[in-house]
């Protein structure tokens, strides 16, 4: 686990590259680069919120993909009904926010693997209702289309995974962050010791779902048409999970390096063959949690270590 | 037989036994007494390998059995009555018994070997089909010593086998342990409840705080005045009767 | 009403099978708590099994089920060897986080190369008599997916047997119960947990195969039976492999009557909503110790 201290400088490192990412448009790249970047930054937010539960208060939320999904359903009906994006966006993290605080009362009584299939099975059923609900794809107007920038949605992209990762260093770093930290250490003793494990465990998961419900009102409109049940799929869950534990669950760049490294080996690879990509990361992933639990992150400082025992 | 020599154990960062020396002959009861916590669960626990051991050493036989997992020193003749019996609930008396012969070694002569407990224990050959739930404290314990002796061991051991139990069973306990010492099989007890330890044994221990503070003959060790100020007094005389 | 009755025989149908991929799951969670999220797709790699055995070498299915079996428990030994067997050093609650991450890593690989192998689309074994049916009064019954509840009973009854009357069989049974207690009576624990794993393992390929031969199979079928077994372990507890069985069916009676009632598209969501109560209500289930 990285000390606290450094993931001041790893958010300050990270705003910085993404600051550099801000001048990409100004270059005049290609749109392909532009969505592939986009991607990207997608998957750092989507990353970081489930980093907040998973790797702060130590559960593993198998239902994050509910929360996307809500945030983007309700910011498509208010956006396409004429609400400006900005509240319409904001709406939709309220409501992916109140929901999880409704269930997590009920949720957080589960421990352990039971609070992972209970999320699972959760958002499953969140995602058969509305694939049941709304079958129909959802596509923007005709005047929408005409007047999409892309180039908006990139900066709002950027924008959106800056506030996550401040979010997340400004967690670890608090008080808040600490007690949350103690609970996933072990929580009976925490508890012990006078930390209100429920409610920390709730602010978290009330954290977590916000940055989600954002990041799926991004996907809202971003997206030009798509099935309404598409973002509760389970495997945006999946992919948020597999990018988090490969980069370093519980830390700050952990998430933004698996989110890199994810997007960038899946765009590549699927020319060849289509889901490889899955196959390589579940067995990278089974090989992490057996043998480097910290991820990426703790290969780094491991190297980094050995390395420097050599100078 | 067993020697148990500088043994050190714990918990997590807590320490229980603090260099633990001691040794069982062939055929011997030796008494293991002291207070709560003093770490009697740990060392026969270490003995019988649930719990591994942190220094020092524990030789069965001249071998190290520090090495082997559990299942392995119950193979080379060593069994273990856990504190609280710890009985397969779910199944019949003879099934419990029947596992305790699980062993290789054992196995074959498992027939004979639950005949064997039979006789020593009459009232659980007529309670073979009963589930262990059903059955009284003192008829669990019965089982719980008789699935250890189906392994046919040269030392038995029993964490506190009197807890819980009204005198009498206590005394049925004690009878069936001297029944099976007279076979040749050595006992190594662990007993709170010092009467009636001293009462079967040849020889006991004394640790406090994770220490042999004490050694004698069960006779000695009845007249030492700590003993009888810590063990024998009026606490101690209401626990044992 | 012969509508509803003839959906409800088809939910039992099913239910049968619910049941004997729950039990292997429950079996290997009860055993040694290792909670395999992986299960539904080795029950999606036996009805593949079963299906190349047809399509290549024009194995009957059901036939098939000789081969299946016991290519299933090695691959279920190979996989505790190789990988679950690590997982059970660590305590409880590790140990069941650990096998969940790790069984999701698994589920997604095997996903994948089942992808790769077969194409995502699905697949079927046709058969001469697949088409027979049982008249029983205004009632249909497929043959073919009775013959698959008989033999998923069957299956179930055996697996009762063997851990009653085997000896290794009622070590697994001890180790489940009390794994320290176990050990003390000379029962190489690990080598329980073995046995445990190839023999869930087993179960899944079996009801993979009596799944392709009454339904069909495709790489997505993995994550579908993997919830169905959790809801049915969750539903009848663990412990008794007759209970999970009767789970197995209740959940089909339940899913075909929710469908038959509130329309198609929600009988999916009832087994997951069953889910969710019970777990809120009673994690230990209804049979359950």
């Amino acid at each position: 686990m990285t000390a606290v201290g450094h993931e001041r400088r790893w958010a300050l490192a990270i705003l910085a590259a993404l600051g550099l990412l801000a001048l990409l448009p100004l270059a005049g790249p290609r749109e392909d680069l532009l969505n592939f970047v986009f991607l990207i930054l997608l998957s750092i937010t989507l990353a970081e919120s489930w980093n907040i539960v998973a790797g702060y208060a130590g559960q593993v939320n198998l239902g994050h993909a509910a929360f996307f999904g809500l945030g983007a359903l309700v910011t498509r009906t208010l956006w396409i009904g004429g609400t400006p994006v900005p509240l319409a966006m904001a709406a939709g993290a309220v409501t992916a926010t109140m929901f999880a605080l409704v269930i997590g009362v009920a949720a957080f009584r589960l421990r352990g693997a039971y609070f992972a299939i209970g999320t699972l099975a959760l958002g499953e059923i969140l995602k058969a209702t509305i694939g049941n609900v709304l079958p129909e794809i959802s596509t923007l107007p005709a005047a929408t289309i005409a007047s999409y920038r892309l180039t908006l949605r990139y900066y709002l992209a950027l924008g959106l995974a800056a506030v996550s990762v401040i979010a997340v260093a400004t967690l670890a770093t608090s008080r808040l962050g600490l007690g949350m930290r103690a609970i996933r250490e072990d929580e009976e003793a925490a508890e012990a010791s006078g930390v209100g494990a429920l409610a920390l465990k709730l602010t978290a998961l009330a954290l977590s779902t916000a940055l989600a419900g954002l990041a799926g009102g991004l996907f809202a409109y971003y997206h030009i048409s798509y099935y309404p049940a598409h973002p509760f799929g389970p495997h945006w869950t999946f992919d948020a999970l597999l990018m988090t534990f490969i980069g370093g669950v519980g830390t700050l760049q952990g998430p933004v390096l698996g989110a890199a490294l994810y997007v960038v080996l899946k765009e590549y690879l699927a020319l060849r063959w289509v889901d490889i990509h899955l196959l390589i990361f579940g067995a990278l992933f089974v090989a992490i949690v057996l043998l480097l639990p910290g991820g990426l992150v703790q290969a780094a400082e491991r190297a980094r270590w050995m390395f420097g025992r050599r100078a | 037989m067993l020697e148990i020599s500088g043994l050190e154990s714990g918990y997590g960062d807590v320490r229980v036994l603090s260099g633990v020396t001691l040794s069982i002959a062939p055929g011997e009861i030796v008494a293991l007494l002291g207070p709560n916590g003093a770490g009697k669960s740990t060392l026969l626990n270490c003995v019988a390998g649930l719990v591994r051991p942190w220094g020092g050493a524990i030789r069965w036989d001249g071998d190290d059995l520090r090495a082997l997992d559990a299942h392995l020193i119950v193979e080379r003749g060593v069994a273990l009555v856990p504190e609280g019996r710890r009985l397969f609930g779910g199944m019949t008396v003879q099934e419990n018994l029947e596992l305790g012969a699980f062993a290789p070694r054992v196995w074959g002569g498992r027939r004979a070997a639950l005949e064997r407990v039979y006789a020593l224990f009459p009232v659980l050959a007529e309670r073979r089909r009963t589930a262990v739930q059903a059955l009284s404290g003192g008829q669990q314990q019965m089982v719980a010593v008789g699935r250890a002796l189906m392994a046919r061991p040269r030392l038995l051991m029993l964490d506190e086998p009197s807890l819980g139990l009204a005198p009498r069973l206590v005394a049925a306990i004690l009878e069936a342990l001297a029944a099976i010492n007279r076979e040749g099989v050595a006992v190594f007890l662990v007993e709170q409840n010092v009467p009636a330890a001293l009462s079967v044994a040849h020889r006991g221990y004394l640790l406090e705080g994770g220490r042999i503070v004490g050694e004698g003959s069960g006779a000695a060790l009845m007249a030492d005045a700590h003993v009888r100020r810590a063990y024998l007094g009026p606490l101690a005389v209401r626990h044992g009767e | 009403m012969t509508v509803l009755a003839q959906q409800l025989l088809l939910g039992l149908l099913i239910g049968g099978l619910y049941g004997l991929a729950a039990a292997g799951l429950s079996l290997i969670f009860g055993v040694m708590r290792v909670l395999n999220v992986a299960h539904g797709e080795l029950i999606m790699l036996g009805g593949y099994g079963a299906f190349w055995l047809s399509a290549l070498l024009g194995v009957d299915p059901f036939a098939s089920l000789v081969i299946v079996i016991p290519a299933s428990l090695l691959l279920g030994a190979v996989l505790y060897w190789g990988l679950f067997g690590f997982v059970v050093r660590a305590h409880e609650e590790t140990r069941v986080k650990n096998s969940l991450l790790i069984g999701f890593g698994l589920a997604l690989a095997l996903h994948a190369l089942a992808v790769r192998l077969w194409t995502a689309d699905e697949r079927s074994i046709p058969t001469s008599y697949g088409g027979a049916v049982l008249s029983l009064g205004d009632l249909a019954i497929p043959l073919v997916r009775l013959a698959t509840l008989v033999l998923a009973l069957l299956l179930i009854v055996a697996l009762q047997l063997l851990l009653s009357r085997w000896r290794w069989g009622k070590a697994i049974r001890a180790t489940a119960e009390d794994w320290q207690a176990a050990l003390l009576t000379g029962i190489d624990i690990r080598r329980a947990y073995l046995l445990a794993f190839a023999l869930g393992t087993a179960l899944a390929g079996a009801a993979g195969t009596l799944v392709t031969v009454a339904y069909s199979v495709s790489p997505s079928i993995g994550l579908e039976w993997t919830l169905k077994a959790l809801i049915v372990v969750v539903l009848a507890g663990l412990g008794s492999m007759m209970g999970t069985f009767v789970g197995g069916l209740v959940l089909g009676v339940a899913e075909a009557a929710s469908a038959a009632t509130f329309g198609g598209p929600y009988r999916e969501i009832v087994g997951l909503v069953i889910f969710v109560v019970v777990l809120a209500v009673r994690p230990r289930g209804l049979f359950g110790r």
